[in-house]
């Protein structure tokens, strides 16, 4: 499950996280967010006899499984990566549903493989970059709620500048948060000359979890979390 | 791909009904008139969806397009590559594999698709 899917993860959580929540994974540029939540669904998928489905609207597939792989991640087979390339392409000069068609890939997959349990889009940036201003309050709550009831744990990872990181709560009253069950914040600390990354665990309903941070490292087997920052 | 036989012998109201059924059997088959429009030549997402909409009048979305690309390909049914000159478009073609998948996947419908008129012909 989700709490043994990173080593250590199981430090921040005392329990699994519920089946079917909708996480926000959040933080800066470089903090591990498409890595973390890469390795958190490959390793939770080669435990369980199901499929997964990553989106990616900013990276191409290719490029984004080279950095997985450089940072000791592994894909598995289970763990099915969309790139939106070839249809920003192809389409240049027309205007996408973007959510429709994020609904109708999760659709195939599901169609396709049956028990597929896990969603993961990489970045609501770049959804809310490419997608019409004047409805998105709306529609994004319709998103979310059929991410509920495709019956999905679903990975939203946002990009947060840097100027909404250090972590004072009020930073997170956008909507988004509102509406996620979870809101996961990865980040960066500097001290005594030394930059370290972690994680913590803003929000998770109906899971009892750490608030502490917690410091991340990456060796070749992988993400770990380590014990708590301070 | 052949454009959909002439319905000039229908009134508007039986052509809308026909309509009906024509799209929904295609977006439910969706896979085989993309393979049958790969037969004899490549082509991108956007010309698959393009041929499609002008020679049968129904619009596969991208949303049900390129997934349905991406997993040919991985399955080795379909070979994609960027055309000289040109990598804005991925194009896709038949495998020796897709091809025989392709003509087998079509005789069964087309067989399934007789008898299922024979069944309901009064």
């Amino acid at each position: 499950m989700m709490r043994n899917a990173v080593n250590g993860l199981e430090r921040l959580l005392e329990v699994e996280i519920p089946r079917c929540s909708l996480l926000l994974v959040t933080g800066a540029e470089g903090t591990l967010k498409s890595g973390m939540v890469f390795a958190m669904i490959s390793n939770h998928l080669a435990a369980n006899d199901e499929h997964g489905l990553y989106i990616t609207l900013e990276q191409s597939k290719e490029s984004h499984l080279r950095n997985m792989s450089s940072l000791g991640i592994k894909k598995r087979d289970e763990l099915h990566v969309f790139d939106y390339r070839d249809m920003r392409r192809e389409w240049a000069d027309r205007e996408l549903d973007m959510i429709k068609v994020i609904d109708e890939v999760i659709d195939f997959y599901k169609d396709k493989y049956g028990n597929l349990t896990v969603f993961a889009l990489d970045s609501l940036n770049a959804l809310y970059s490419i997608s019409e201003e004047a409805h998105l309050r709306k529609e994004m709550y319709d998103f979310f709620s059929s991410l509920r009831d495709k019956e999905l744990t679903s990975f939203l990872i946002l990009e947060a500048p840097p100027r909404m990181v250090p972590g004072s709560f009020h930073d997170y009253h956008r909507p988004e948060h509102f509406l996620a069950d979870g809101t996961i914040e990865l980040g960066m600390i500097e001290g005594k000359g030394v930059v370290k990354r972690y994680i913590q665990i803003l929000k998770m309903r109906e899971t009892r979890h750490a608030m502490e941070k917690h410091q991340v490292t990456i060796d070749e087997n992988g993400i770990n979390i380590l014990g708590p920052i301070y | 791909m052949k454009s959909l036989a002439n319905t000039h012998d229908l009134n508007e109201s039986e052509e809308d009904s026909c309509k009906k059924f024509v799209d929904r059997i295609i977006k439910t088959n969706r896979e085989i008139f993309i393979l049958y429009s790969l037969l004899d030549k490549q082509m991108c997402g956007y010309d698959l969806i393009k041929e499609i909409f002008f020679k049968c009048n129904v619009f596969l979305s991208q949303g049900t397009v390129y997934p349905i690309l991406y997993t040919l390909e991985e399955e080795g049914i379909l070979r994609a590559e960027y055309s000289k000159g040109d990598m804005r478009s991925k194009k896709y073609s038949l495998t020796s594999k897709g091809r025989e998948i392709a003509q087998k996947d079509m005789k069964e419908f087309i067989k399934a698709m007789e008898q299922i008129s024979a069944l309901i012909q009064r």
